[in-house]
């Protein structure tokens, strides 16, 4: 391997590792400096009587009043809205992956995820009804930062044209970067030049730390905002890993459907063992993210922090939470567990619906505590949101699909994706002599 | 060699990677069990075309990782509960939660431990003599040739020579021990 190969998976190498542990370590540091300011205001604010009831109130903003219809529906468009945003924004990470680890094994499944990040733009659209009616979804925004101090220091941030102003820019860049890889690579279709797969690898070389920012930020602001006062800043990361998790389910269960069809021949037995692989690693890592969120919380017990929790822990959402812990880890950790359940589809298949449904009440956890307090409250409106999102971009998808190449077709690592492990079955030998 | 020396197997020398996969098949295919090949680096799908299934490894990990968490939440139990109840910032005496990093930590330790002493085991390492040790043209093995050798002790040895010379073996030796 000479040096600027050396160099540029040393880098990737960094990027990736940086991108995991950097919100985790800064976590430590922001999780306990914070807390000698946030005593302060409660010690003010306890000196003011009115200012406290006033804080108190906030904290929750729907505690004492019935949410209104706008307010139960722009919930439950925000829930599918995170949702859906998990797996595009998961495919769009796992491109930066492909290029910047020069991936061989995943050029067969490239094109599912360009198509499925080529729906950011489609995403920056549906963004709009909740930077239109932000006010009935995020409390903050309704509060004078002056009465509140947890806004107050947090109001570099929350502030309206930031909101909306970080919200437009994420996914105007998010478009442009997911747009270009996918162009490049369908350029490739055409000439087969390896310059396409040099300026991919040079776009995620950047695009990784772009990518890292913007999302911790944009999750701060969609769903960590929703209780302004909550310090984590181990949210960013929490959230990718989720997403990761059920982008890989989704990935995994459109390779294995179009293996039969569009991708027949192209996916090899090693392309679903590691794409398994990599859901199986997700459900750790999500697993790993949440209870280091959880466990520092819990261990410092600053008020300012477990309140975020404690709200959690009322009603039914205490078995939300537990759903969550078995649901969402302990059960698919024990069946992925064995090589074969992950390339068995009686078992992956049951397995992607549950991760999808899994999902969705890990979204459903950290958004609707905050209109119903009391416990888990389903309406007819969340199935609607959801399938109606999903089946909205899953159309755009499938149309977008058919327009191009359903792999790439002269990716210079297709070949050594498709036979590279391959062995031809017993008594097959006899024929090539 | 010694006058009371044992056939201890065939030794077959092929000179490309190309040509040992397909003889590899090939012997494969023929029902030889007690085999092996030798390559300078590992050779991708190898394990297919000799026909071996999943390590067996995996099981130990399990057992390994599985004794670890027990184990830590065990002894934190029995330390900061059972043994000697001591109560640590207001926490209770033993809750799961602040064990688990502890019994996390040792589950993978304990797994490792127990991945590498299988692996050894199951390889029957380490193992200070190996007749093929003998062979002169076995040295180029951690250079540019590939070999095979088909053990004495496998009931289908008598027609092993047929085998290697049909798969293309560039030259065949047998090995005593």
């Amino acid at each position: 391997m000479n040096f600027p190969v050396l160099f540029k998976r040393l880098l990737a190498l960094f990027a990736c590792a940086g991108m995991l542990t950097f919100t985790s370590a800064r976590s430590f540091a922001a999780e306990h400096a914070p807390a000698a300011p946030a005593h302060g205001e409660t010690v003010a604010a306890a000196h003011d009587g009115a200012a406290h009831a006033e804080a108190t109130a906030h904290h929750g903003h729907a505690e004492t009043k019935e949410p209104t219809f706008l307010e139960a529906a722009l919930y439950s468009y925000l829930t599918a809205y995170m949702f859906c945003l998990s797996i595009v924004v998961g495919a769009f990470f796992l491109i930066h992956l492909h290029y910047l680890f020069d991936a061989g094994w995943s050029v067969p499944i490239r094109r599912i995820n360009e198509q499925l990040a080529g729906l950011m733009p489609f995403m920056g659209a549906l963004s709009l009804p909740i930077l239109v009616f932000g006010p009935s979804i995020y409390p903050w925004m309704s509060i004078d930062p002056a009465t509140d101090h947890a806004l107050d220091v947090k109001k570099i941030l929350f502030n309206r044209p930031t909101f909306i102003g970080v919200i437009i820019g994420s996914f105007v860049l998010w478009s442009f970067m997911a747009l270009r890889f996918r162009s490049m690579s369908i350029a490739q279709d055409k000439d087969g030049a390896a310059k396409w797969t040099h300026k991919a690898r040079f776009q995620a070389a950047w695009g990784i730390y772009a990518l890292a920012f913007s999302l911790t930020v944009t999750v701060f602001l969609l769903m960590k905002s929703l209780q302004h006062q909550f310090f984590s800043t181990m949210y960013g990361v929490y959230y990718f890993a989720g997403s990761m998790w059920v982008t890989l389910a989704t990935v995994y269960g459109i390779m294995r459907i179009l293996s039969h069809r569009e991708l027949n021949g192209v996916i090899s037995k090693q392309t679903i063992h590691y794409v398994g692989t990599l859901f199986f690693a997700f459900t750790v890592f999500y697993a790993y993210i949440h209870f280091s969120q959880y466990f520092l919380i819990w261990n410092a017990a600053i008020p300012e922090e477990t309140f975020w929790y404690v709200k959690r822990e009322a009603g039914s959402w205490w078995e939300v939470g537990l759903l969550i812990l078995f649901g969402h880890f302990i059960a698919p950790f024990v069946i992925l567990l064995r090589i074969d359940t992950k390339m068995n589809m009686l078992v992956m298949g049951p397995m992607i619906a549950w991760a999808w449904l899994m999902h969705y009440v890990d979204m459903t956890f950290n958004v609707m505590p905050v209109l119903y307090p009391n416990g888990l409250h389903l309406t007819l409106l969340d199935p609607l949101c959801w399938f109606g999102m999903a089946g909205f971009l899953g159309f755009i998808f499938w149309k977008n699909f058919k327009t191009a190449a359903a792999f790439p077709l002269k990716d210079p690592r297709l070949k050594e994706a498709i036979t590279h492990h391959e062995v031809p079955a017993p008594g097959a030998a006899a024929s090539h002599h | 060699m010694s006058a009371n020396a044992k056939t201890y197997g065939l030794l077959a020398q092929f000179d490309t990677a190309a040509g040992i996969f397909e003889a590899a098949i090939q012997v494969r295919d023929a029902g030889y069990r007690k085999w092996d090949v030798f390559t300078p680096f590992p050779i991708h799908g190898m394990d297919d075309a000799m026909g071996l299934k999943n390590s067996k490894v995996g099981y130990f990990t399990f057992c390994g990782g599985f004794t670890g968490f027990f184990s830590g939440m065990t002894m934190i139990w029995f330390m900061n509960k059972f043994d000697y109840g001591l109560v640590v910032g207001g926490k209770p005496l033993f809750t799961p939660l602040f064990a688990f990093p502890v019994s996390y930590e040792l589950t993978i330790l304990l797994g490792a431990f127990a991945t590498l002493g299988g692996m050894l085991a199951l390889n029957r390492l380490p193992k200070l003599y190996n007749p093929l040790f003998k062979s002169e043209r076995f040295k180029k093995a951690t250079d540019d040739k590939f070999f095979i050798c088909i053990e004495a002790t496998d009931p289908k040895f008598a027609e092993a020579r047929a085998v290697l010379e049909k798969a293309g073996a560039a030259a065949i030796e047998l090995v005593e021990d």
